[in-house]
């Protein structure tokens, strides 16, 4: 239970001090048998002297209490025994001597074994120890026991990823009745006028005061409200889509350029000709091409719909680092950005008076963008020059089982 | 009575033209404002007995076009029509003589203007019905 006298850790050491066993109390004799009373005393840490050959020399009550052997069953013993087996037999034990007498020192926290076969999580700090001629004599040897401390560090760490995982899923609540709240009054709305339209319709002709312009302009209203009540229908169903297809991307390469052409070409056939100006550079993506369709779709129709036909609307593409980036640019009125995040559903911008927009479209392209791993962003040119939307994709979307 | 003045306020066309149209032919006056800041202008010149109030709309809504009115010292009644939820939450909040909620059938809100003015229905017609 005695540190071994024989140890010779009473010369002065050449690497830096860090064990107990090189403090300044051991370089005067007298003291020495003191500092040895007062190591073997420590019961937190186990201080223990090891041969250059790897065998135990000297044991303390620390390294009792914390390895399970008794001095005598362990002094002489290679200090393999300490080790896991599968650590023994990666060399581990020869190795962290080898590793210590290089570099002067040698720390790690890793699995160790007691007598009784049960592991626990050491710290372990490993210094040789050389005589005045610089001969290697030894490795003084500490060791903490930091099973207790790694398992509340785990719990905290669980415990974090819970709280984390809780909180994402009861935003993930609150903006699903956010938006149903918000898609419940878009809804409402357009019945409303339908419903209207209809009673007006009803008290007229009960009045007898039903004449054909009236019933033409009534029936007109009631178009507008389904017609708006079909496309608000239509983008939910999108929206829900989008939700339920998460981990179904229908990735191939494609040619961006043909699709983006493509879809401006479709804008371009039912309005002023000439009003969408494209500029494109051949890039070969990884996307799926359905839903970038969408992307590209919603944000030109934004476009078209928040300027006037007389202004241009400029899409362009040009390749990046690592992926694309499509522009898409209007000389309208740009975003009132007071606050609303155009990519909130039904975040309409506060400058948006008229209700010709659903509200959902930005929102649709950005969950399309996010699954694809790029990012949308708008900024309004300089004042009062209208909106421009920033669409990267990367050249590939991240791998389907990560999204 | 024939005469009372109703300020409609809503930023759907639609429906803000049929109920003014529905309304005047019921023998009210009625205008038109498609949000807190018009219905304010409309009520400086033309000061109404009723105003039938959404309560999301982009420029100014119920609760700010409430608090302006109150600061210019009007006290126009108002009646809540709206696809909002929690209604009645907000009637308390601004005051409001009632509430409709979107959609709604024409008996219900007449019944609820008319109960807003404190007057009886001049040439109501769809109510005897809506009670069959």
């Amino acid at each position: 239970m005695a540190i071994n006298p024989q140890a010779r850790a009473t010369r002065a050491p050449r690497s830096p001090a860090r064990s107990p066993a090189r403090s300044p109390a051991l370089e005067h004799r007298p003291d020495a048998h003191a500092f040895r009373l007062l190591v073997n005393a420590v019961v937190d840490y186990a201080i223990y002297l090891i041969s250059p050959d790897g065998r135990v020399q000297s044991w303390n009550r620390g390294a009792e209490r914390i390895k399970g052997y008794r001095a005598a069953e362990i002094i002489g013993k290679p200090i393999s025994a300490f080790y896991t087996p599968e650590d023994a037999a990666a060399g581990r034990p020869e190795h962290n001597l080898r590793a210590a007498e290089e570099r002067g020192h040698f720390t790690e926290q890793a699995w160790r074994v007691r007598k009784d076969g049960t592991r626990f999580w050491a710290d372990i700090v490993l210094t040789p120890l050389r005589d005045e001629q610089g001969t290697l004599t030894g490795f003084a040897k500490v060791t903490r026991d930091l099973t207790e401390r790694r398992a509340s560090e785990d719990r905290e760490r669980q415990l974090a990823v819970e709280h984390e995982a809780r909180a994402a899923a009861e935003e993930a609540l609150r903006s699903r009745e956010r938006f149903l709240s918000i898609a419940s009054h878009e809804l409402r709305t357009p019945v409303a006028s339908l419903q209207l339209a209809i009673d007006a319709l009803l008290i007229r002709q009960e009045r007898g005061t039903l004449d054909t312009q009236r019933l033409d302009e009534l029936l007109h209203r009631m178009e507008r409200a389904t017609e708006r009540m079909t496309r608000l229908l239509g983008e939910l169903l999108d929206v829900s889509r989008l939700n339920e297809g998460d981990r179904s991307l229908q990735v191939e390469r494609i040619e961006l350029a043909e699709l983006v052409g493509d879809v401006a070409d479709r804008f371009a056939e039912v309005g002023r000709p000439g009003r969408i100006v494209t500029r494109l550079e051949p890039v070969a993506i990884d996307v799926d091409a359905s839903r970038i369709d969408q992307v590209v779709s919603n944000l030109i129709d934004n476009a078209l719909k928040y300027s006037s036909d007389a202004e241009t609307v400029d899409v362009r593409l040009h390749k990046a680092d690592d992926g694309a980036v499509i522009e898409v640019f209007d000389a309208g009125r740009g975003i009132e950005m007071d606050g609303v995040d155009p990519f909130e559903p039904f975040g309409r911008g506060a400058n948006v008076t008229d209700t010709q927009g659903l509200g959902l479209g930005l929102f649709i392209a950005r969950q399309i963008v996010h699954r694809h791993g790029g990012t949308i962003t708008a900024t309004n040119r300089e004042a009062g020059a209208g909106a421009r939307f920033r669409v990267f994709l990367p050249e590939q979307p991240p791998s389907q089982s990560a999204a | 009575m024939r005469g009372r003045r109703i300020l409609v306020v809503d930023d759907d066309a639609t429906l803000r033209e049929t109920l003014a149209e529905i309304l005047t032919e019921d023998g009210f006056e009625v205008r038109g404002a498609r949000d807190g800041r018009e219905a304010l202008d409309q009520l400086e010149t033309w000061p109404a007995d009723l105003v039938v109030l959404d309560l999301m709309m982009p420029v100014m809504d119920a609760d700010a076009f409430n608090a302006a009115q109150q600061r210019a010292g009007r006290r126009t009644p108002i009646l809540i029509v709206s696809a909002a939820p929690h209604l009645s939450e907000a009637a308390d909040r601004i005051g409001a003589v009632g509430i409709v909620s979107k959609p709604f059938r024409i008996h219900e809100l007449r019944e609820k203007v008319i109960r807003g003015l404190g007057v009886q229905p001049p040439n109501g017609t769809l109510e005897s019905r809506a009670s069959n």
